[in-house]
């Protein structure tokens, strides 16, 4: 029947052309599939790992999506009564079962921003996927319109700001309905809601405290006992949905113009958060015995009416067969409270017309852990229309960076073209600083040869331009001033990443005890290069400066400035110092064989080097770095000779001194006790290993509790 | 019975089967950790564990039993046959009087001009670890593709599965990158790397083999314990 079937109806449906007919190939497969062994198939050259994995098990329930769903089509879902509308003729029971929807969503919505897909967190609510079906029950239609909203709201902030490289699964939103019509109106259906349950929370306070009846106000639902905690329980949900999308509006305002009226929005949200959370114990207790009460994606404890993952399975075609763990209620509460502070830092950012602040900013903000709607915030704030805050020019933002005299501000620097790239690569700086930390690293890495090259390709474009200038004119001597500078931001700039791009990888775990050595040798040889820039930098900065200001009046604080080494510098000084330190300190260890090294049978110390600096030596940071001079340097070090030259002790020094002029500025003050303590700790260990040289009970650990990247040395006796 | 989809789910599916596969394979290995006090462990000699290269269709249902028994989602059929018909040379078992305790299964190819092996499957079961099975199937795995000319070997690990990241990292492999929520349930991995020595930078090679040998040695002499 099948095999007729299956050879009759194309001919029915299509003709055979004027070169072609149609004819049965069943017998010729039958015969060549004898010829067939097992397991040719997989010989074929064009059979690879990703035909290997495409293949499916048709009807394997582990494979097959479509086996593990409870229903056909949302049609078969809705006319079995899986989302009734409304969800109960009994007015209480629709109540209580229109805030265990509100609750579940609200998990639904912290699982998807963590990372799940839209469609099997959120959209599984069966009452979003029919946007009209709702429409005869205000309070859920109201709801469903402002989740839709702010689910796409959300959704184009995430799509646009780009920065959810490793998130992908995010911003799937197939056949989806994330606009049902009007939905853009919401909040004005959101605020006649919230407008008529207040008039019922009054009225029922009224009429419980007077004892008189309130006229033409129809109660929410008919349990008068049960009247005042269930307005409260959804007047509190209601804001907070109406302060989050309005949130949302505000902060997309360019130029950061909405971003005060956001934060009001922001506290208005937390406030309604904990009204949310005091609503708990009125809806678990007032659903006793109504339901099981062992979910807990609700505050009343009782299983949802709407929602069926399983249906979007088919309807989404690449969301795996398998079942999302949706947070806990209280997770997702708490998951929105940590949305919202990190937002409001956003928010109170003072858009300062500073790269250096801004990079400052965000690398701060990044030591929150913030998750991806906030970044993916800060990102929009920050880079808009090519522009710093969608403010301020790039080109602007890095003439003032490298501390380039006004008098070169008409000169034609913003038309080379490799100033240009230049101001490319800080908005890709910009961007990959708000990835999530391990996107992060790696874009840092290979970046590092970008920002090799336009050095390279800058300094050449520089030669020229100078080259050319006639030699009587002024231009000559702006075009050298402009070489310096933006030559020496540049290579700034090269370390600072390649110096974030290591100390990153402490925070991600990717180095190994053994590898210390190493990382602490590198981080040691690209701070020096770091403080050496910044140097230079800043001396020409301070330089052009004083000329500007010796021209007004005579300073006498010029002969200081001098010679004084800034306070920027003198930090990097004191990492510098702890970073040797640590080096030599692993090393002098080896040597002394207190800790026993690797022994691969594969490879050797020296493939570990080239792996874990692969990045950095492919873009010369620094030059003439290599596995030989990291031998050279350390082969020698040893517990004796670093008590007398104690690194840790000039690291602890420098930073106390060099705290006052930190004293307004929070966390370099937090850095620098970091800094200071691991040093001191350090310093008291080196001298008990020294002192207890011929102790074989000694045993010595490191643990990163006073800074993120520098460890600390804890001396135990077993 | 095989089914075709569409392009873009096919490349999600790819995907996301590459990640189980790994998460299970980290997950069986950690949960042994987990069961040691509830599990009996099987009182064996170190040299009474047989290591057999890949040697045909009557391997694959051993294989597969032993993949499917630790896992909880089987594969196709041609994911197994993809593997072990393409480089049986990389594919290992492990037998205990007759019985597959073990199996490592692998591939190699280019990649972005380098020759590289990757390590696709490692499974011991839960009574014979801690033996240094898996590091012995590993190694062996390893071992072939260095003399093939691999001149990398990479694999990925949950970032929570300390015993794995503990048994690549003694074999001299480093965490090159974080790859953040890697799996489904929203953990990150590490891609593992393991880059052999050049001969122009070693112009003693064959040392490396000597080195081999004497670890070996050294890991059944003691017999360290793989899982920590």
């Amino acid at each position: 029947m099948a095999d007729e079937a299956a050879t009759v109806a194309p001919h029915a449906s299509i003709p055979s052309g004027d070169n072609s007919v149609w004819a049965d190939v069943s017998p010729l497969l039958q015969a060549a599939s004898q010829d067939l062994q097992e397991g040719e198939l997989i010989h074929g050259d064009n059979f690879n790992l990703f035909a290997a994995m495409s293949a499916l098990e048709i009807m394997d329930p582990k494979m097959d999506s479509g086996m593990v769903c409870t229903y056909y089509s949302l049609d078969e879902a809705i006319e079995n009564g899986a989302a009734p509308v409304p969800i109960s003729e009994d007015k209480t029971i629709d109540v209580r079962c229109t805030i265990d929807i509100m609750d579940h969503l609200l998990a639904c919505e912290a699982t998807w921003h963590k990372g799940h897909s839209l469609a099997q967190t959120v959209y599984a609510c069966l009452y979003l996927l029919r946007p009209e079906r709702t429409s005869s029950h205000a309070l859920l239609h109201s709801y469903c319109k402002v989740i839709r909203a702010t689910c796409n709201a959300i959704l184009s902030v995430v799509s646009d700001a780009r920065t959810h490289e490793e998130e992908d699964l995010f911003t799937m939103a197939y056949g989806l309905p994330l606009c049902g019509d009007g939905d853009e109106k919401c909040l004005s259906l959101l605020n006649a809601v919230e407008e008529t349950i207040s008039r019922q929370l009054r009225a029922c306070k009224a009429s419980s405290s007077k004892r008189r009846v309130s006229e033409d106000i129809e109660p929410l639902q008919d349990n008068s006992d049960l009247e005042e905690g269930y307005c409260r329980a959804l007047l509190c949900r209601l804001r907070f949905r109406k302060h989050f999308y309005h949130l949302l509006m505000s902060m997309k305002r360019p130029q950061g113009r909405g971003l005060e009226l956001a934060r009001k929005h922001i506290a208005s949200c937390i406030s309604e958060i904990d009204h949310i959370q005091k609503s708990s114990e009125f809806l678990r207790t007032s659903a006793y015995g109504m339901c099981d009460q062992n979910i807990d994606t609700t505050a009343s404890g009782c299983q949802p009416i709407g929602f069926d993952a399983s249906l979007n399975c088919r309807l989404s075609a690449p969301t795996p067969p398998r079942s999302i763990k949706i947070l806990c209620w209280e997770k997702a509460l708490e998951y929105f409270i940590k949305l919202l502070q990190d937002l409001d830092i956003v928010c109170s950012y003072s858009l300062d017309p500073s790269l250096e602040a801004a990079l400052h900013f965000v690398v701060k903000f990044q030591k929150s852990q913030p998750d991806l709607v906030s970044r993916a915030h800060l990102q929009l704030l920050l880079v808009q229309d090519g522009k710093l805050y969608g403010r301020d020019s790039m080109l602007s933002m890095i003439t003032r960076a490298a501390g380039l005299p006004e008098v070169t501000e008409n000169h034609d620097i913003e038309k080379n073209e490799f100033m240009m790239q230049l101001g490319q690569l800080v908005i890709n700086l910009l961007k990959i600083l708000c990835t999530n930390t391990a996107w992060q690293r790696r874009k840092l890495g290979k970046m590092l040869q970008d920002w090799r090259v336009i050095y390279v390709q800058l300094e050449m474009a520089f030669k020229k331009k100078f080259e050319e200038a006639s030699t009587t004119s002024n231009t000559k001597k702006i075009c050298f001033k402009i070489y310096q500078h933006i030559l020496a931001w540049v290579e700034e700039k090269t370390y600072w990443i390649a110096f974030r791009f290591l100390s990153l990888g402490f925070e991600l775990e990717l180095y190994s005890f053994h590898d210390y050595c190493m990382v602490y040798w590198y981080i040691y040889v690209v701070l020096i290069k770091l403080a050496e820039k910044k140097h230079l930098r800043m001396a020409m900065s301070s330089d052009a400066a004083k000329k500007k200001a010796k021209k007004k009046k005579d300073s006498l604080k010029d002969a200081e400035m001098d010679h004084h080494i800034p306070a920027a510098v003198l930090f990097l000084q004191s990492q510098i110092y702890l970073a040797e330190g640590l080096s030599m300190m692993f090393a002098a260890m080896r040597n002394e064989h207190r800790i026993v090294p690797l022994q691969s049978p594969f490879n050797t110390e020296h493939e570990i080097f080239i792996q874990q600096f692969e990045l950095l030596q492919k873009a010369c940071v620094p030059d003439h770095i290599s596995y030989v001079t990291f031998k050279e340097s350390t082969s020698h070090a040893n517990l004796s000779t670093l008590a007398i030259c104690d690194y840790f002790k000039e690291a602890q020094r420098i930073a106390k001194e060099v705290k006052s002029s930190f004293a307004n500025d929070s966390d370099t003050m937090a850095e620098l006790r970091g800094v200071e303590q691991v040093a001191e700790r350090n310093s008291i260990a080196l001298n008990v290993c020294r002192v207890g040289a011929l102790d074989p009970k000694l045993k010595i650990s490191f643990a990163f509790s006073h800074h993120p990247f520098f460890a600390t040395a804890i001396v135990k006796r077993s | 019975m095989l089914a075709i989809e569409s392009k873009e789910s096919r490349r999600r599916r790819r995907r996301r089967r590459r990640r189980k596969k790994k998460k299970k394979r980290e997950e069986s290995m950690e949960s042994g950790k987990k069961e040691d006090g509830e599990m009996e462990k099987v009182e064996f000699d170190a040299s009474e564990i047989e290591y057999v290269s890949y040697g045909g269709e009557h391997h694959l249902p051993l294989v597969m039993n032993l993949v499917d028994q630790e896992l909880s989602e089987p594969y196709s059929i041609f994911t197994y046959r993809y593997f072990v018909y393409l480089w049986p040379q990389l594919s290992f078992l492990a037998f205990h009087k007759g019985k597959c305790v073990g199996t490592v299964v692998c591939k190699m190819g280019e990649h972005r001009n380098t020759f590289r092996g990757y390590i696709a499957m490692l499974v011991v079961i839960k009574p014979y670890r801690g033996r240094g099975i898996a590091t012995e199937l590993v190694t062996r795995s390893i071992k072939v593709m260095m003399e093939s000319g691999c001149e990398e070997v990479t694999l990925e690990a949950e970032v929570t599965n300390k015993g794995a990241l503990a048994l690549y990292g003694r074999l001299g492999f480093i965490r090159a990158k974080r790859l953040f929520h890697y799996y489904l349930n929203g953990v990150d991995a590490f891609r593992l790397k393991l880059l052999f020595p050049r001969p122009e930078l070693h112009p003693s090679l064959p040392m490396m083999a000597d080195k081999y040998e004497s670890h070996m040695r050294s890991y059944h002499g003691n017999a360290p314990s793989i899982v920590e």
